[in-house]
């Protein structure tokens, strides 16, 4: 297998707003190196910056300077019709809360990106079937998202998020809007779909429960990169 | 196909809302059609009215006649040429009808006259000139030996049924025209000019006082539908030897009825246009609102790998569905009704049912079926939603994905 190959390579990440009176550094120089299999949070207090990094390195937001490479792509420089069709086929996203389209059931929320990408009915069935059976959602295959509880909606979404098996899913406090055993229930399903699928996750937080389970921790002050650690 | 689909399931979230804005689409669409069907009904019944008893819709005559309706232009019609007027499609009836002028007198009077020699089976048969009747009776056959007055000109000349009117002019070539006939009727006409001036004859009658025996001064054409008219036309023309005749439609004889109607409808054009605009008004407001409610999720769509421009597609989609919704039911709606006035005129009272008398045209509203008065309709709305659409979709084109899911 290859394994150690970098997934995300992030250099000299700058990205200033230009807030009412002054300019806010919101990422201040990072760098930042992932390798393929990772299970990493990045964590801070409010307003350090965990949104606007992961926005950074998915391409929804362009850096004032520095770059990013992820699976050998230098998406910063990306037009941003080629930087959607990379996030396509090569991010998952799950955001706080909202994630899935209001008006499709969790089943067709989590094979929307693969009918994106045109895959085949059977192939997207069956990647579908076998998703709703790993986040425990096959008896809510046919409900829309306002009939699931907040856990379920999140567990449809990281789903949809793995569903086209990405280089990496980027996930923004995943956990913000459930309770604790619902956070820790989505988090232990994230780390085995990291494991039984090697797909990267990086995730941002600021739940000590949740921290404890990520296997490396980034932590982030004012935009920079303070600690970076790998408990036990 | 997703994309449609997407876009057919997002119009059910606020399903009011869509309800509501659709049907505001179905009301313009009747009115715009009842509108539009009513007018051009009235139009095509003042046309009938107007032309059946002087031109028909599209006449035939040797060169410069209608310019100078002179006798010395009457002329044999070849039966080759009323063969292929016949045969032609589109054209319900040939009527040879002879023009001229002649002084009219009666007991004491005499007077001016427009003089018509006409072929009374065949007009009975296709313009109804024996429903202008309002006196006496209609000559029984083609070969009768008499007259019909317009209903005024006949009080002039102090004349009633069973009088005998004096015709005297010109004939074919100069020769002098003179003749006695027995008033069998008198005649209420379109318009009041006519019922002061006109005298008909049988035309073989008028042949032989005019000394034009087998000639006429024109050839009057009924057709089946006047909105085809012009095409028709154009397809006769080459069929007509043009160095001696020409083939004339009614806005060629009548320019002035032509542009009173164009006139008049520009009138009706801006009323429609008004009421559009009033529902692109509501239009507008459901796409913005539908757009900017779903900024997050558009803003999700993008993380997700969806291009802007397909998200642009599907407000375009919700746009046109609920268009088409709306002006579907609208025009199948509008169809029937206009069907149903068609068949069913609504009779006039009053002042105005004593004025079309007058004027000797059918005191009735009557709605034309003409299809366009549908597709027109159907285009605009269409159209309307289309150009509507832009405004959200330019939102789109700018989202920031970002902003958008903040939002
Ligand atoms: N669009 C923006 N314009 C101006 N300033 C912004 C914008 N977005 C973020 N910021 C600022 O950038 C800094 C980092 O914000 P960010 O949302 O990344 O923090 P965060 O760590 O995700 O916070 P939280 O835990 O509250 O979600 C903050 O000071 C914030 O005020
Ligand atoms: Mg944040």
């Amino acid at each position: 297998m290859e394994q150690n190959t970098t997934v995300i390579d992030a250099h000299e990440l700058t990205k200033i707003y230009n807030g009412r009176q002054v300019p806010v550094k919101a990422i201040d120089g990072v760098h930042l190196h992932l390798e393929e299999g990772e299970f990493a949070a990045v964590v801070g207090p409010s307003g350090s910056g965990k949104s606007t990094l992961l926005h950074l390195i998915g391409g929804l937001d362009t850096p004032t300077s520095g770059n990013v490479v992820l699976a050998g792509t230098e998406i910063t420089r990306l037009s941003e019709h080629k930087l959607i069709d990379f996030r396509l086929h090569h991010i998952g996203f799950v955001f706080q809360a909202y994630n899935l389209v209001p008006v499709l059931t969790a089943r067709e929320n989590i094979g929307f990106v693969m009918q994106l990408q045109g895959l085949p009915r059977s192939s997207i069935n069956k990647r579908v079937d076998e998703l709703l059976a790993q986040v425990d959602m096959i008896e809510k295959a046919d409900v829309k998202p306002a009939k699931l509880s907040g856990g379920q909606q999140q567990r449809v979404a990281v789903a949809r998020a793995l569903a086209s098996r990405p280089r990496i899913v980027l996930a923004d406090e995943p956990t913000a809007n459930l309770d604790s055993v619902n956070a820790g229930k989505l988090l232990d399903l994230m780390a085995r779909l990291n494991r039984e699928e090697h797909i990267t996750f990086l995730f941002s937080t600021h739940d000590p429960r949740v921290i404890e389970k990520a296997r490396r921790v980034i932590t982030l002050v004012d935009g920079r990169v303070v600690s970076d650690t790998r408990p036990g | 196909m997703l994309l449609v689909r997407l876009a057919w399931l997002n119009l059910w979230r606020n399903r009011r809302r869509t309800l509501i804005t659709g049907a505001s689409v179905f009301f313009a669409v009747i009115m715009a059609i009842i509108m539009r069907a009513s007018t051009l009904g009235i139009y095509d019944n003042l046309i009938h009215n107007f032309v059946s008893f002087s031109s028909g819709y599209l006449q035939v005559n040797q060169k410069g006649f209608h310019d100078e309706p002179s006798l010395d232009l009457a002329m044999v019609f070849s039966p080759g040429l009323i063969g292929i007027l016949k045969e032609e499609g589109g054209i319900t009836a040939v009527i040879p009808r002879m023009q001229s002028f002649v002084l009219a007198a009666g007991s004491g009077q005499a007077k001016g006259a427009l003089f018509m020699g006409v072929v009374p089976s065949l007009e009975k048969q296709s313009t109804g000139l024996h429903r202008r009747l309002c006196a006496g009776s209609y000559p029984e056959s083609d070969t009768a030996q008499v007259a019909m007055l317009g209903v005024d000109l006949a009080s002039r000349l102090g004349l009633k049924p069973g009088d005998t009117v004096i015709l005297i002019g010109q004939g074919y070539h100069a020769v002098t025209a003179a003749g006695k006939y027995r008033v069998s009727g008198l005649l209420q006409l379109g318009s009041p000019e006519l019922n002061q001036r006109i005298v008909y004859l049988p035309l073989h009658c008028a042949q032989q006082l005019l000394d034009a025996p087998g000639m006429a001064t024109s050839l009057a054409l009924q057709i089946e539908s006047p909105a085809k008219m012009e095409a028709l036309a154009r397809r006769l023309r080459p069929w007509i030897d043009t160095t001696q005749l020409e083939l004339l439609t009614w806005k060629q004889l009548f320019p002035e009825l032509d542009q009173f109607i164009t006139a008049d409808s520009a009138g009706h054009i801006i009323m429609s246009g008004v009421l559009y605009l009033v529902i692109s008004f509501g239009l507008l407001g459901t796409l913005l609102m539908m757009a900017r409610e779903r900024t997050h999720e558009f803003g999700i769509l993008v993380s997700l790998g969806l291009k802007r421009s397909r998200i642009a597609f599907m407000l375009l989609c919700e746009s046109v569905f609920i268009s088409l919704m709306g002006c579907s039911a609208g025009i199948a709606s509008g169809w029937l009704l206009v069907r149903w006035f068609h068949l069913n005129p609504i009779p006039l009272g009053g002042r105005l049912k004593e004025m079309y008398l007058s004027y000797g045209i059918e005191p009735v509203i009557s709605v034309s079926n003409r299809p366009d008065v549908f597709t027109v309709q159907a285009m605009v709305v269409l159209f309307i939603s289309l150009a509507l659409v832009f405004v959200p979709m330019v939102k789109v084109f700018q989202l920031q994905p970002v902003a958008a899911l903040n939002s």
